[in-house]
């Protein structure tokens, strides 16, 4: 949980942010929620993936173990005390998991503060979910209006919107040019990672910063290579990648690429259908959408896109919607000659030498593809 | 014939260590069981094989303890045991190598390269581990291990799918009166349908075996069974890794 | 097409002789063959007269659904999603967790489970997705044969998982997938998520009318959700004689006699087998019958059951005089109906629906289990720690410790799975239920 430059910690940060302008700070868990209704309100989010490691404290054994990390994790994380900078927690509808887990924490404790759900539809193009999630967005509008005691102002709304908007271009930017940026795979992760818990605007500036830094032309001489998944951790992941010789041209992380909001309509004068508008501007992912060809149609041309000539497939043990579609993208890439490797991680602090081994020999095969031997 | 490369797998069991002339062939070759003082280990085993080369000659390793070797170039076990492997052969197909803490299935195309491969190295119920530890309990000998499963009337199949319960299982079938040999012929079943379902496509093409479990007839036989194929053991079945190391240097 | 919609209905009509016919042949040729157990008595009491109609009737479904396709439409559903609305439109239902779980009974999961893992699907995933899913690659199925679905069905109240494994069926069948999804109950359903999961059936309604052809009948829509109150209400009369002591049958019964209210919900025979079932019941309950002979203990059954070792574990705790009085599995079927009005189908039912046992908080399912607890006069409960049913197992450590302070009984927690042979050890873990048992002494 140590990702900034000057080591601060993510609760350290929130702490400061709480002394120095007066602004709540609310837990996150994974993966999708309206961040700009909280800034609009003035919370800091703070995202909680994980964090890796084993989980410790007394809730380390309520969950079992075939559950997976993220969510015994963060459970174990939430009631040992060391969130106690946070005022609150937001839960996500995710997955079964994390939806057990909101109700574990509120009805049998680990979790004293204030608690607040988000559940988007799953099968975002129909009609009827497009209703609820304006519904459900109002709603949460509401009960945030009730805990800060401010009513939303729909013009600070809009700025939020602005804000984030231009965030996610940065981002965008960032990752499709990905070839013109100077950083290293891990320097650039970490500097995305930090969007999980600083304050926008100052994330905004360092942003801002990087692609000024962009060169006019591609720098980076690795194998390019493409990873979906879920988060990157641990770390080592990706300095394992740069070892071997590849860097991520294209991303697919939920935690990174996959939630960028690459809505360009700017709805004036309507900050909520902008709202509603932008949350479903992100890319397919199986935690909400019902159409597998979708996600398959996404990937390839990702994939093509960033010039990837191969597909990690990043998942976390245990996290059903991202196994279930293994064979999917097995079959997808092997239509088209690409080959894939599937990583299975369990929120470790560090990569075992196996993992490493598998991704070392993933890069090899593909440096010498199609030359002789 | 003069020594051209020498090529060092660093195993977590064994360490191989092998010198081959200009032509790829094995001129000498060393095995021991693994030190974890890699380094001392390598250099020794390494300094052996240059003394009988009689000078200085580009060094490959390979293995998990890889890059703790004072080699000139390393690389992964799947691309030097595809390399060695196609050395052998010559020829495009599928190598499983099972070895004592991980199992290996590589495919491996027309140039040698390596077109995908998956491990199991989580689990010791698909790797030699298994056998190695349950037929140790019921004091059966590896290298007697096939003669008992060809005076097996019929395989005494074993359902647990983990090492430790498959050794409960197994001890509470000897003790009601199962045959041994019988056993041993479903303890060996058993490992060759998870080292099979490692293979996701059957597609045509040879299939061959490297690794120290290859040397064991009755697995060769087992797995031959359930890919429903012919299977052809290496030659120097063990040195597989080490010989792609020592070719990819050469 | 006229001539498969002859067959459908032939099988429907001559269905039920051709089963008794088959029945009877295989009666009779066991009658000289000795029995297994020789002289040792059955620690189970007399086994229940309607178990030969319940085979019928699951059977019949299983005939009629060979010639199903080409002669009606045909839907894949989940357990809970709302199949009144499609009844009146002449859909032929087919229930694959039902299919999975025959799957797991006569123990072809690990089969079907390789077919799956070798085309990517990790072990990990849910036993039930990975058994339908290896019966579609290997086109293999205990049941004779399953009619290929025109419109796949899926409600997300059970878990979210369905959504993952229907959307796999979809891609492999190209037919269109509708979804019900049912925002999970934390607390009270927000009138949102409420409209919203009435806005979801009113969509589906368009869909399933241009898929069977037909324009749906309010009337009948009305007919239908009646007889589904009906039958769950007739359900729980069924699993309420087990209050009494002796229970007349035991929990596992229940397992299987459920299968009626799952697969054939809202059809006149479904009800007919309950009211039949329940005579029985009563009747046993007026005779002192019990369903194990010598009931010493009554325990409560969390989660799902493990279908390949239903007998096993049974007779395990029969012996003892242990018996599973009531289950929160079975009983989830009881309660669902009970929000339901047929005046009101669409508002009712998306209420209804949604406040199913696995949509809702734990606070609530601490509250079902301790009213189980209760009513079935339970000593000890078994909550199964289902390794690939997440919804189901989640919290249950919690759970367990709750229900053991609340209701001053013993709890044990069993490791194992619905369907996958290969996660239950059966030596350690009929160990540690026989320890378990041996603690009540």
């Amino acid at each position: 949980m140590t990702n900034s430059p000057g080591s601060i910690s993510r609760g350290t940060y929130a702490l400061r942010q709480k002394k120095e302008h007066d602004r709540r700070c609310l837990a996150v868990l994974p993966i999708y929620y309206p961040k700009e209704l909280l800034t609009a309100f003035d919370i800091l989010a703070v995202e909680l993936w994980g964090p890796p490691g084993p989980p410790c404290g007394d809730g380390a054994g309520r969950l079992q173990s075939y559950v997976c990390s993220v969510v015994r994790n963060a459970l174990a994380f939430l009631q040992s005390g060391q969130a106690d900078a946070m005022d609150g927690a937001l839960f996500p509808h995710t997955c079964d998991s994390l939806q057990g887990m909101a109700t574990l924490v509120t009805d049998f404790g680990g979790w004293s503060k204030k608690s607040f759900v988000f559940q988007h539809p799953r099968g975002s193009d129909r009609e009827s979910a497009k209703v609820c999630v304006e519904q459900e967005l109002r709603s949460l509008a509401g009960e945030l209006e009730a805990w800060t005691g401010k009513p939303l102002d729909l013009k600070r709304l809009q700025w939020a919107l602005d804000l984030h908007r231009e965030i996610d271009a940065c981002r965008a930017t960032l990752l499709d040019q990905r070839a013109r940026c100077p950083l290293n795979d891990v320097e650039l992760y970490e500097l995305l990672r930090r969007g999980e818990w600083l304050w926008p605007e100052e994330h905004l500036e360092e942003l801002r910063r990087a692609v000024q830094a962009l060169a006019s032309s591609p720098i980076q001489k690795g194998i390019p290579i493409m990873v979906t998944g879920y988060v990157p951790e641990p770390e080592g992941i990706l300095a394992a990648l740069g070892n071997a010789g590849a860097y991520v041209a294209g991303d697919d992380y939920a935690a990174v690429g996959r939630r960028v909001s690459r809505s360009a309509k700017h709805l004036k004068g309507d900050p909520w259908a902008e709202l509603v508008e932008r949350y479903g501007s992100v890319a397919p992912c199986p935690t909400r959408n019902a159409e597998s060809g979708m996600r398959m149609q996404y990937l390839k041309s990702l994939c093509k896109s960033s010039g990837a000539c191969g597909v990690l497939v990043h998942v976390q043990k245990f996290c059903e919607p991202e196994l279930f579609d293994i064979p999917d993208i097995r079959k997808t890439f092997a239509a088209i000659g690409v080959p894939v490797l599937v990583v299975e991680g369990d929120l470790e602090q560090t990569l075992s030498g196996q993992t490493e081994t598998r991704l070392e020999a993933f890069v090899e095969m593909l440096s010498t593809a199609g030359r002789p031997s | 014939m003069s020594v051209a490369a020498l090529g060092i797998d660093v195993g977590s069991t064994t360490c191989k260590a092998v010198a081959v002339d200009e032509k790829g062939r094995i001129l000498a070759r060393r095995v021991e069981a693994a030190d974890p003082r890699i380094e001392k280990q390598s250099q020794r085993m390494l300094e052996e094989l240059r003394v009988a080369a009689g000078a200085a000659v580009p060094v490959g390793a390979t293995g998990y303890g890889r890059k703790r070797v004072a080699a000139d170039h390393s690389l992964t076990e799947i691309t030097c045991h595809a390399r060695g492997a196609f050395a052998l052969t010559n020829s495009p197909g599928v190598l499983v190598d099972i070895g004592g803490q991980d199992t290996k299935v590589i495919h491996i195309g027309g140039s040698g390269e390596v077109l995908d491969f998956s491990m199991n190295d989580k689990c010791a119920a698909g790797t030699g581990r298994f056998l190695e530890t349950i037929l140790g309990r019921l004091h059966v000998p590896l290298d007697e291990a096939a003669e008992y499963v060809a005076r097996a009337a019929r395989p005494v199949m074993v359902s647990s799918t983990c090492t430790v319960f498959a050794e409960s299982e197994v001890i509470s079938m000897v003790a009601s009166g199962e045959p041994l040999e019988g056993i041993v012929k479903g303890l060996h079943m058993a490992l060759a349908s998870r080292v099979s379902s490692l293979i996701r496509n059957r597609s045509e093409g040879d299939v061959f075996m490297s690794g120290g479990v290859a040397l064991n007839a009755a697995m060769v036989a087992a797995l031959s069974e359930a890919l429903e194929k012919n299977i052809r053991v290496l030659p120097d079945a063990q040195f597989v890794g080490a010989l792609g190391a020592a070719l990819s240097v050469r | 097409m006229m001539l498969r919609r002859l067959q459908y209905e032939m099988a429907g009509y001559a269905g039920p002789a051709l089963l008794r016919f088959q029945e009877w042949q295989r009666l009779r040729s066991r009658k000289g063959k000795k029995s297994k157990s020789g002289a040792q008595a059955s620690p189970f009491g007399p086994p229940l007269e309607c178990v030969g109609k319940l085979k019928e009737l699951m059977s019949l479904h299983y005939l009629q659904g060979r010639y199903a396709d080409g002669a009606v439409p045909v839907a894949w559903v989940t357990s809970g999603f709302p199949i009144e609305i499609l009844r009146p439109l002449g859909f032929h239902a087919v229930y694959p967790e039902n299919h999975a779980a025959m799957c797991g009974v006569v123990r072809m999961v690990p089969k079907l489970s390789d077919a799956a893992e070798k085309e990517g699907y990790a072990r990990d995933l849910c036993s039930y997705a990975r058994s339908d899913l290896g019966c579609c690659i290997l086109n293999t199925t205990p049941a004779g044969r399953l009619p290929k679905p025109d419109l796949l069905c899926c409600c997300t109240n059970i878990c979210q998982t369905v959504l993952y494994w229907y959307k796999a069926l979809a891609e492999r069948f190209n037919v269109p997938l509708v979804l019900i999804d049912t925002p999970f109950v934390y607390g009270e359903a927000k009138p949102h998520h409420v409209a919203y999961v009435r806005s979801q059936l009113e969509e589906l309604v368009k869909v399933a009318e241009r898929v069977s052809g037909r324009r749906m009948d309010l009337d009948k829509l009305k007919d239908v959700v009646t007889r589904s109150k009906e039958g769950a209400r007739l359900w729980g009369e069924c699993l309420a004689t087990a209050q009494a002591k002796p229970a007349p049958w035991t929990g596992i019964d229940g397992f299987f006699h459920m299968g009626p209210i799952v697969a054939l919900r809202g059809s006149e025979e479904c009800n007919a087998y309950y009211r039949m079932l329940r005579d029985e019941l009563k009747d046993r309950l007026s005779r002192g019958i019990g369903g194990i002979v010598n009931e010493k203990h009554r325990l409560l059954w969390d989660n799902l059951p493990m279908w390949f070792a239903v007998r096993e574990l049974s007779t395990l705790l029969a012996e003892r005089g242990f018996n599973f009085a009531c289950t929160s599995y079975t009983n989830a079927w009881a309660e669902a109906g009970i929000q339901i009005d047929p005046a009101d189908p669409f508002g009712s039912g998306a209420s209804s629906y949604m406040h199913i046992i696995l949509n809702q908080d734990l606070g609530n399912r601490l509250g079902i289990l301790t009213r189980l607890t209760r009513d079935y006069s339970c000593d000890g409960a078994v909550l199964h720690s289902d390794r690939s049913c997440k919804p189901y197992s989640v919290g249950q450590v919690d759970l367990k410790e709750r229900l053991m302070k609340e209701m001053g009984i013993k709890v044990m927690m069993l490791e194992s799975d619905h369907n996958d042979p290969r996660a239950w050890a059966s030596e350690p873990g009929a160990n540690r239920l026989t320890a378990f048992m041996e603690s009540f002494a």
